[in-house]
């Protein structure tokens, strides 16, 4: 095997515009965030609704990514996508073998990242969800933050502080946690 | 443990250090770089945005007979790197890289690996991975890459 092949997997944060995926991806990445742009193709150009753009063929959206190496053969890379769902594209892209993801939101926006819930939901992906407390502030409590998005109550939910490393390391921990016990249980089954 | 992700650029020009060419993106469309193909034009699924490639030997040797993207693409991948990684630092579009790259590949100058998607599933990997994220620091430093 080539020594220099690595293997890889990764975690999504996903949430709406301004939510601190950027932040996110930053505060634990070990390289500076980079972006690139990802575009509906022909293939994908129905899951967008276009509608309200007529003649308009192609739209792009900038994705940000950072990577962590955890061992010399092993790098997981994370993609901080938006949540809305006319980006739903992307998150197909990014869905096959990725580890989980995790739901960023903004409580002022709760609406944002609503298709993102409801697709990993869907999709039987491990994820949690991940309350950004801009300045230490959360303007509702958990259990409105759970009822509003109609989170199941086995999905994690938790407050986290985009800027902070070990904020954000603790809540992709909760995240893997799930994927875990899920593929440990997938096992004895 | 390795530090991870790439390094600050060469002086090889690996795509760090270069801006784009010809000025702003908008140029010309994306996809004419590919000649409007928008994935390897075989059936299979487009390769995952993870997926590494590298340069094989033979495509080193043949760089300065391959142009402009190709080219890039090429050189940048003297080191290891995601197919996203690419994509950033060409400033080309990620899947414009994705056919380039699998042109590359049929060719022999480019080595592709695709990550086995089964991973997310694998114990002994998530294992590690949650080893690895413990002992992240509360806080990053220096480490970032300022470049």
């Amino acid at each position: 095997m080539n020594s220099r092949r690595c293997r890889s997997s990764w975690s999504s944060p996903a949430g709406g515009f301004g939510v601190g995926k950027t932040t996110t991806v930053g505060s634990i990445s070990e390289i500076r965030p980079l972006t690139t742009e990802a575009a509906i193709t022909e293939v994908a150009a129905g899951v967008d609704d276009l509608s309200h753009t007529p003649g308009k063929t192609t739209t792009t959206v900038a994705m940000d990514f950072g990577s962590i190496a955890i061992d010399p053969t092993l790098k997981l890379y994370l993609f901080g996508t938006p949540g809305q769902d006319r980006f739903g594209f992307i998150w197909d892209d990014l869905i096959e073998g990725a580890l989980g993801g995790l739901v960023i939101v903004d409580t002022r926006r709760l609406d944002d990242c609503y298709a993102a819930v409801d697709y990993f939901e869907h999709k039987d992906i491990p994820f949690a969800v991940a309350v950004n407390a801009f300045d230490g502030a959360v303007e509702h409590d958990l259990d409105e933050v759970r009822w509003a998005l109609d989170i199941s109550d086995h999905v994690p939910l938790v407050v986290f502080d985009a800027r902070s490393t070990g904020s954000v390391r603790d809540a992709l921990l909760v995240v893997l946690d799930v994927a875990l016990s899920r593929a440990e249980s997938a096992r004895t089954v | 443990m390795a530090v991870g992700g790439p390094v600050p650029p060469d002086a090889a020009g690996d795509g760090w250090a270069t801006p784009e060419r010809g000025g702003r993106p908008s140029a010309i469309r994306p996809f004419l770089l590919t000649a409007g193909r928008v994935s390897g034009g075989g059936k299979a699924p487009p390769i995952p945005i993870e997926t590494q490639v590298v340069s094989t030997s033979d495509g080193l040797s043949v760089l300065r007979s391959l142009t402009f993207e190709h080219h890039d693409i090429a050189a940048a991948c003297r080191r290891p790197q995601s197919v996203a990684e690419l994509a950033a630092r060409l400033r080309l579009h990620l899947n414009v890289v994705r056919v380039l790259a699998e042109d590359l590949c049929n060719a022999g100058h480019l080595a592709v690996y695709v990550p086995n998607a089964r991973t997310a599933q694998d114990l002994s990997v998530l294992r590690r991975v949650i080893d690895g994220f413990r002992a992240v620091p509360d806080s990053r430093g220096s480490l970032r890459d300022t470049s």
